[in-house]
């Protein structure tokens, strides 16, 4: 598909004005009237409806606006939309289309693998794609998978836990509460 | 950034037409599109070069070695187990499994100088034109501390540290033709002249880079420290290839990256190591030599020890 | 003892947060996710000058690109400018492209002043003045108590250090902004706060419009650690883009924007003398401290604590105490209160100065500790803390590990005050069961929505999860901003009240004696037609002040190449009653890893030459990664019978300095100034060659492209072009 777009398009000037964008987003496609120059994550948040993927900081340092790119998480907002086409975008929304959640978002909820939850979508991609690839990963996978995904509250002992639990691999609490002390 | 024009570019002599003046080639984007949102580069239009024929494929040369298609991306080098480990090893500590599922191997070599003065937007700093390297009196911390001009930007490419010890050729598309050219060629124009990030010419496009077929017993390694554990920059990095015989050094080569504007090798250091024992004597007398002439500037003579640390550290990898 | 039930079925539980659904698959939408019917993109205009006198700012090439609907000024006419990033002018357009092209032509008349961003620099005198009318040194505040100098000539040892610390930005990973929609006759904001009530009141006050005409909502929000209150400047230019589009705009900041103009922990630099007995017995402790909230700072501020002072000798009881503080102005953007503000500066220079006595009393750090705490709470959680972190093992003489790479330890104390004030809070219960709380509080990530649902549930017998909990909405019940560890201590007792309240209508409208659990929907059912709705409100005896926590850090340092890694923190916190055990320890988590990146990593750096910020981003304002996060072990101290109490400042601040004080134990020598980079563990450790320092001879700029490094003129011209 995307090898056929690039033929069909080949050595065709496209720009600076919109021209037709065509995404599939989710499984579904859509069409955007897109300048080359917005940002898979501008087309997502600015010019669609799709805010799950959301920007922090906008130069390839935050992974908060990470996506599935046929099923690799990249960041949306290196990349241009026009560049995209063809390819299967998946945001945090197409993960539980049918409104059943994943076994990595249960996980994520049950460990508290988030706070504000502003990188939360993009961590839970992140994972999902790690575990796709590697289900039974070990705790330094998980965090070098994850090394491109910041967080500001300081979810990450528990992203590692999420991630961990999602895999079926046992991991131990590292909190107690003691009373009468 | 400022609008654009984009094509889609088939083969290495349209691409080269259509670039034009004011045009630049689109690889992978990481560090064309960070320059172009911060206005330091506008380009009128932007080639895209991803769908030139064989540039995403890892391949044999007919001598044995390995072809690497200039966008081959990061992650697929990485995953190339059959690769000299060295090679494997920068490609792993470039930026975050995000960015390595997209840059490629010709916009690695390519990028240009991470120098915040240089990233700085409202700065017109001596690399970008200006009149003034605000790093040699400045915030130095992660500067070179060898230069052969004004500015001191040094190279953060891990690959081409990796690279130059492998005795790499980039192949080069070059005015209708293929060009060879060493990494020590590939880096020379930026030791002289401040504005050259490279020894790219207008027009200029890498499409593979080649490495020698390996040579039974030589091994390679590749070390860099940052700040933090993952996804940071290298303070230092460095590089070491050739074989270890019967406990000696045999055709050592060895490169720092981030301390200099080109990858630094010093032959005298790789001619000394010939037929020494492989053990931290020897190690730190290359070390000493390479940084003999070492200039740091106000803020980054840390880099020393850690770059002596590293030479030893990867030389004696040589023997694991 | 306090009115919170003593057997609780939720509280103190692991509850998972009510939001977790929304957060985990992109439902929930932020302030910044907000698209209201015609919403335009709006963009903010700054400064370039550090330090200048705007004459006149030209919009009109911004208003003529195409897609632009509006342009504004910050103000008109001629104006000073303080800081490199300073707000002068914003955008609104259908698109952020035609934001930036819209940027790109503003033009600004102005005249660049002298300059300065040092605070050491800035001091001097005949420094540029960052204001006409002030000097940018304020006047010291001087603190004294018993004979200082008397009491040091007692003192059997006495050491003194200098500490410095840097500045910090909050980089909430949600920008501040708003989306804002003004009408003729009222407003909507959706705000990423921490106070909707400070926005929403910012906002009347500017519009001129009547606050009950005001609404501000907070659904979701990413994060603010002290630096989010009130519309702020891009608030209000959001709302003055609305009003004159007549359509709704957003304008979040940028990352770039986030780290010039929103905020900052201030830099300290502490000169610290302390005495004691021989037996390690506090007597004497001397401050010299300055520091600088950029141009919030300085003489203009004099009286008002400059915003850069910290507590001292912080939470040690010592009988002879002299100190002196003072704030310096630079041309930098100014301060706000981030988590636990002035206390991780404090702790830096005391708990350092503590470890140093104790190296040379030959005393254990803990045991110093425990010997001049006057917090109760404080000293049992030394106690348990060094017996679980096997304290006794690990602390070995500083410097001793053999090899290359060695290990240390280091602990710290931290207390906070907090506590709850006035909030109110209603609750319906309805005929068919379904319960709803309603408060105008708003959760910044901490969790307060599944606290409000904690309560309501225990109070009624029934599960969290049936519980409807909305927040958020300046149309709810009013409660404070969340600032200073006071939202669960504010927002906990008010539910408490309301549905106590609540508790008792039902039973006394359907007969029921004892409504709670299984009797509950029944009892609703015998209400007919007509819901419950109380009001509650925060009272004395729920909540309270004052938490002490203690943190013990290990960390091994590679001392050929300076690379720190902590490799386990250890937190013993009170926090009162415990409200939910699983949000409570996330915040923990969050706070040490802050501390962590103080510690480590951060730092804003500016250049004196320019005045600009050299790392308005990720890349090089380094935050911790996932990599970086060591083992994080936390021991709650459960306290019901003193209420509920705030966690999220206490655990920011003993972090770095328990790491530093670790860094310490390891190599043998003390890091005096925060961040402990490689580059400053190679310093101290005297790998760093001496002499060869090239950039700092003076170096012509007309010279420059003709001057190599080495001296020697080079052949490079050539590639030069003409």
């Amino acid at each position: 598909m995307a090898q056929e777009l690039n033929k069909h398009n080949a050595e065709k000037i496209q720009g600076p004005d919109a021209i037709p964008v065509q995404l599939t987003i989710n499984g579904k496609a859509q069409a955007f009237q897109l300048e080359p120059r917005v940002t898979l994550l501008d087309a997502l948040r600015n010019h669609s409806t799709q805010t799950g993927a959301k920007e922090v900081c906008d130069r390839a340092t935050c992974g908060a606006c990470t996506v599935l790119l046929d099923g690799v998480p990249v960041y949306a907002c290196m990349l241009l939309a026009i560049e995209a086409q063809g390819r299967e975008i998946t945001t945090v929304e197409g993960l539980a289309p049918d409104g059943k959640l994943t076994k990595v978002q249960e996980e994520f909820i049950a460990c508290d693998g988030l706070q504000c939850g502003y990188c939360t979508p993009g961590f839970v991609l992140t994972v999902s794609a790690l575990l796709a690839k590697n289900p039974k990963p070990s705790e330094t996978d998980v965090r070098k998978a994850c090394s491109g995904n910041l967080c500001r509250c300081g979810s990450y002992p528990r992203v590692v836990e999420a991630a961990l639990k999602a895999a079926g691999v046992a991991t131990a609490s590292k909190c107690e509460v003691l009373t009468n002390v | 950034m400022k609008a654009f024009e984009y094509v889609n570019a088939q083969t290495p002599e349209s691409a080269a037409g259509l670039i034009g003046t004011e045009g630049r080639y689109l690889a992978g984007g990481i560090d064309l599109l960070g320059e172009m949102k911060e206005y330091i580069a506008t380009p009128a239009r932007l080639v895209n070069v991803k769908n030139l024929p064989t540039t995403r494929e890892i391949s044999k040369t007919p001598e044995g070695g390995f072809r690497l298609g200039a966008n081959v991306t990061i992650a697929e080098l990485a995953a190339q187990a059959d690769l000299p480990a060295g090679l494997i090893e920068a490609a792993a500590e470039v930026g975050s499994p995000q960015i390595r599922a997209v840059a490629t191997v010709g916009g690695n070599l390519a990028q240009h100088s991470r120098c915040w003065y240089y990233r700085q937007r409202d700065l017109t700093c001596l690399k970008r034109g200006g009149s003034t390297c605000y790093a040699r009196d400045g915030e130095n911390k992660y500067n070179a501390i060898f230069t052969g001009n004004p500015c001191i930007s040094p190279v953060v490419s891990n690959l081409a540290v990796a690279l130059t010890v492998l005795s790499a050729q980039a192949v080069v598309w070059r005015k209708s033709k293929e060009v060879r050219l060493t990494m020590a060629e590939l880096y020379a124009d930026a030791w002289n002249n401040p504005l050259a990030q490279n020894s790219l010419q207008p027009g200029d496009l890498i499409l593979a880079v080649e490495i020698p077929a390996p040579v039974a017993g030589v091994r390679s390694s590749y070390l860099q420290v940052s700040e933090k554990s993952d996804f940071d920059w290298a303070l230092v990095s460095c590089a070491a290839a050739g074989s270890v015989n019967e406990g000696k050094f045999r055709g050592v080569k060895i490169a720092l990256g981030a301390v200099a504007p080109v990858p630094f090798q010093m032959e005298e250091a790789n001619a000394l190591l010939e037929g020494k024992p492989c053990n931290e004597a020897s190690a730190n007398a290359a070390a000493s030599l390479i940084l003999a002439t070492a200039t740091p500037f106000s803020h980054n003579g840390y880099k020393v020890p850690i770059a002596r640390a590293l030479i030893r550290r990867t030389l004696l990898n040589l023997a694991k | 003892m306090s009115e919170w039930p003593s057997d609780p079925k939720f509280l103190g539980k692991d509850t998972r947060r009510l939001e977790g659904p929304a957060k985990v698959t992109g439902a929930a939408k932020y302030s910044s996710d907000m698209q209201p019917e015609g919403w335009l993109y709006g963009m903010i205009f700054r400064s370039k000058w550090p330090a200048a006198l705007i004459k006149s700012i030209n919009l009109e090439k911004a208003r003529a690109v195409p897609g632009i609907k509006g342009a504004v000024t910050v103000r008109d006419g001629e104006r000073p400018v303080y800081f490199y990033g300073e707000e002068l002018a914003a955008v609104a357009g259908t698109s952020k492209q035609a934001c930036l092209d819209a940027l790109r032509l503003i033009e600004v008349e102005a005249t660049p002043q002298p300059f300065v961003v040092d605070p050491v620099e800035a001091m001097k005198p005949g420094a540029p003045s960052v204001f006409t009318d002030s000097p940018n040194l304020s006047e010291a505040k001087i603190k004294e108590e018993g004979k200082v100098d008397e009491a040091f000539a007692q003192c059997a040892v006495v050491v003194d250090g200098e500490f410095s610390t840097q500045v910090q930005l909050h980089h909430s990973l949600e920008t501040h902004g708003n989306t804002i929609h003004v009408r003729a006759e009222d407003c909507t904001a959706w705000a990423s706060t921490q106070g909707i009530f400070s926005v929403r009141d910012g906002l009347a006050d500017q519009l001129k419009l009547p606050q009950s005409k005001v609404r501000a909502i907070t659904e979701y929000m990413g994060g603010g650690f002290g630096s989010k209150f009130g519309p702020g400047v891009e608030g209000s230019l959001a709302a003055r883009l609305s009003r004159e589009t007549g359509l709704p705009v957003k304008i979040m900041l940028t990352r770039f924007d986030e780290s010039l103009a929103v905020g900052n922990r201030p830099s300290s630099y502490q000169k610290i003398r302390l005495g004691s007995d021989k037996e390690g017995n506090l007597l004497a402790f001397d401050l010299d401290g300055f520091g600088s909230a950029g141009f919030s700072s300085g003489g203009r501020t004099a009286g008002g604590g400059g915003g850069a002072g910290f507590p001292a000798p912080y939470i040690y009881k010592v009988p002879n105490v002299r100190t002196k503080q003072a704030g310096v102005a630079t041309n930098a953007g100014s301060s706000r209160a981030f988590r636990a503000p002035g206390h991780p500066q404090g702790s830096f220079g005391m708990e350092s100065i503590m470890d140093e006595l104790a190296v040379r009393l030959g005393m254990d750090p803990v045991d110093l500790r425990i010997k001049n705490d006057p917090f109760e709470i404080r000293r049992k959680e030394y106690a348990i803390g060094r017996e679980k972190f096997g304290w006794a093992q690990k602390y070995k003489k500083p410097g001793s590990t053999p090899g290359p790479i060695k290990t240390g330890v280091g602990v710290a104390g931290a207390t906070w005050g907090g506590g709850g004030k006035g909030t109110k809070a209603q609750v319906t219960i309805n005929p068919d069961g379904a319960v709803e709380v309603r408060c105008g509080t708003q959760d910044l990530g901490t969790g307060i929505r599944t606290v409000i649902a904690v309560v309501a549930a225990e109070i009624f017998g029934l599960t969290p999860d049936k519980i409807l909990v909305r927040i958020g909405d300046t149309d709810f019940p009013p409660s404070g901003g969340s600032g200073g560890s006071t939202t669960t201590p504010s927002v906990s007792p008010a539910i408490f009240d309301a549905c106590t309240k609540g508790l008792q209508q039902l039973q006394t409208v359907s007969g029921v004696a004892d409504a709670r659990g299984v009797n509950f929907l029944p009892a609703c059912r015998k209400l007919g037609v007509e819901p419950i709705v109380m009001q509650g409100e925060w009272r004395e005896g729920l909540s309270s002040s004052g938490a002490g926590g203690v943190q013990f850090a290990e960390v091994a340092v590679d001392t050929e190449t300076g690379f720190v890694k902590v490799t386990k923190i250890l937190v013993v916190q009170d926090c009162g009653l415990v409200v939910n055990k699983l949000t409570a320890e996330s915040q923990v988590n969050g706070g040490v890893i802050i501390g962590l990146g103080y510690a480590l990593y951060e730092q804003r750096v500016m250049d004196p030459q320019t005045g600009v910020v050299l790392n308005p981003n990720f890349e090089t304002y380094k935050l911790p990664g996932i990599s970086d996060i060591p083992d994080i072990e936390v021991i709650l101290l459960d306290m019901p019978e003193r209420g509920v109490i705030g966690i999220g400042e206490p655990v920011v601040i003993p972090t770095a300095s328990a790491v530093a004080n670790a860094v310490a134990n390891a190599i043998g020598v003390r890091i005096h100034s925060l961040p402990i980079t490689p580059d400053k563990i190679l310093e101290a450790l005297d790998r760093v060659p001496k002499g060869a320092t090239a950039g700092n001879e003076e170096l012509d700029p007309a010279f420059a492209r003709v001057e190599r490094a080495d001296g020697v003129a080079g052949d490079f011209v050539d590639f030069l072009p003409a």
